[in-house]
């Protein structure tokens, strides 16, 4: 566990030497404002809207969770998927091309901890980006005149499907970065895995019966809506827990095997 | 210190290293010679076990790299070929990284980056980032990754390469204070440099051994056959004898 924490550590201190870390947050707070001014804009149409109708029960079921952030989670699921690659890319690759991945075969450390390590680091850069956001709802509860103001349960759990979903997606990213020495190559197979599993959900309005279920199933982004909306559904938990394990166990194996080539 | 018995080692269909056996004693400075392509690097990768070898064993103080992995990694202090550096990475940061996975307990871990950093004049650019560092520098800063932990082996892939005529004098000097406390197996083109360092030569070629004796051992073997040959001369250099050996 020191060791996967040391490497974890090290993992950081190169995510932060290079601009890579700060060009991705700042692509992922860039365009998530973008979205939140738009959904929130459109939440003050809305209610100005059903003021002028004088529509009071349709002004109570506007709320901030349903009209603001289900949405903009959504959103955010969505940028994960072009960030990530560039997050993971380096992982192992970058270890093979430089040939240091052979300091770590020297060292007393197994390839557990090397994939733990960083597996890790990978959470942490998540955990930051995710923690970016935090501002919109702040912001939303600081302005709101609205005596119930934000619903954090709901909010924070869907702060949870975000970070099972980037889990999910960085744990896959790692995998790829395993299997070969470039970094672009890396990236790019991420993203084009990571962008199935979105798109593979749209061809679901036209598929019928169990079909329907299985790629609805599939799709990545259709598991983080449950959580969007506030709630907790078992069946979201064990589909990115299980793409999880795949992810690490994969890594896990092909660590060992780069060793006998 | 160090048994190596009977090592196999094929890369598809070329042969690395066929059926080499050796022994080091502890304390003692080994010279691994032998040309490009000899299997020099294969071996001391299984030995340090960054590679597994198809057949033969390989112990470490008395541990077998493949039983007791951890145990033998534990006793080695290795530097590559190419010196694995983070070029992201300060020095600093970069030897407290090795330090910590080397297991350098917490409390040590400042002085004992410090040490190694002094020992192979790296202390110089210890804050610089890696990338930004000459050839040389990188070289040093690699040995002082090696050195980290004290460990009772070190095994040493060409450390050398890419120094200047004094730094190569300095680490030459460095190998040599090393000696007696540390095991280390040293492979280089630089012949001077095992005459000057090492108490017993092993050359290998085509993944054979072809010679393992100390050098006045292998002068007296080597004298007659030169001799014979036309050159003058009683104890021939190590050139000759290296020469002769691998041009078969």
């Amino acid at each position: 566990m020191n060791n996967a924490i040391a490497i974890a550590k090290k993992e950081l201190n190169i995510y932060f030497a290079t601009p890579i870390a700060y060009v991705m947050f700042t692509l992922f707070v860039v365009i998530g404002s973008y979205f939140f001014l738009r959904l929130l804009g459109a939440y003050e149409q809305a209610s100005l809207a059903y003021m002028r109708f004088n529509a009071p029960e349709m002004m109570n079921r506007l709320n901030f969770q349903d009209a603001i952030f289900r949405n903009l989670f959504g959103n955010l699921g969505v940028i994960l998927i072009f960030i990530v690659p560039f997050l993971t890319m380096r992982l192992l690759a970058e270890e093979k091309r430089q040939k240091t991945i052979e300091l770590l075969y020297t060292t007393p450390v197994t390839p557990g901890q090397i994939v733990w390590g960083k597996y890790l680091a990978s959470l942490a850069i998540l955990v930051s980006a995710l923690a970016l956001t935090l501002t919109y709802p702040i912001l939303v509860q600081l302005v709101a005149k609205d005596a119930n103001g934000v619903e954090w349960r709901s909010v924070m759990l869907g702060y949870l499907g975000l970070f099972l979903m980037g889990a999910a997606y960085m744990a896959l990213g790692l995998f790829i970065s395993s299997l070969t020495e470039s970094q672009v190559v890396a990236a790019l197979i991420t993203f084009v895995i990571l962008l199935m599993t979105w798109i593979i959900g749209w061809s679901a309005t036209e598929a019928e019966g169990w079909v329907r279920d299985f790629v609805t199933y599939l799709a990545s982004v259709s598991h983080l809506d449950s959580f969007s909306r506030g709630t907790i559904d078992v069946k979201d938990i064990v589909y990115f827990l299980s793409l999880i394990t795949l992810g690490l166990f994969a890594t896990h194996r092909a660590v060992e095997a780069h060793r006998w080539s | 210190m160090i048994e190596v018995s009977h090592l196999l080692k094929s890369y598809r269909d070329l042969k690395a290293v066929s059926d080499v056996t050796f022994k080091v004693e502890k304390g003692e400075i080994l010279g691994f010679l032998g040309p490009n392509g000899a299997g020099k690097t294969t071996t001391m990768r299984i030995i340090t076990g960054a590679l597994p070898p198809d057949s033969g064993t390989v112990k470490v103080a008395g541990f077998d790299v493949f039983e007791n992995p951890m145990e033998v990694k534990r006793r080695i202090g290795y530097l590559p070929e190419t010196p694995p550096l983070y070029v992201d990475m300060t020095v600093r940061a970069y030897l407290r990284f090795v330090a910590e996975i080397k297991g350098v307990p917490r409390k040590q871990r400042n002085g004992e980056v410090d040490r190694v950093a002094q020992k192979t004049n790296s202390d110089k650019f210890i804050e610089r980032v890696i990338g930004n560092l000459s050839k040389g520098q990188r070289q040093r800063v690699g040995l002082a990754q090696a050195l980290l932990g004290d460990p009772e082996v070190l095994i040493l892939d060409e450390p050398t390469v890419g120094l200047d005529p004094a730094q190569i004098i300095e680490v030459r000097e460095l190998i040599k204070s090393l000696a007696g406390r540390h095991t280390i197996v040293l492979s280089t083109h630089i012949l001077p440099e095992v005459v000057t360092t090492c108490q017993r030569v092993l050359i290998i070629s085509q993944g054979k051994v072809v010679a393992d004796d100390t050098l006045q051992g292998l002068q007296r073997a080597q004298a007659g056959a030169v001799t014979a040959d036309g050159h003058a001369g009683p104890a021939p250099s190590l050139e000759e004898i290296f020469l002769k050996l691998t041009s078969a």
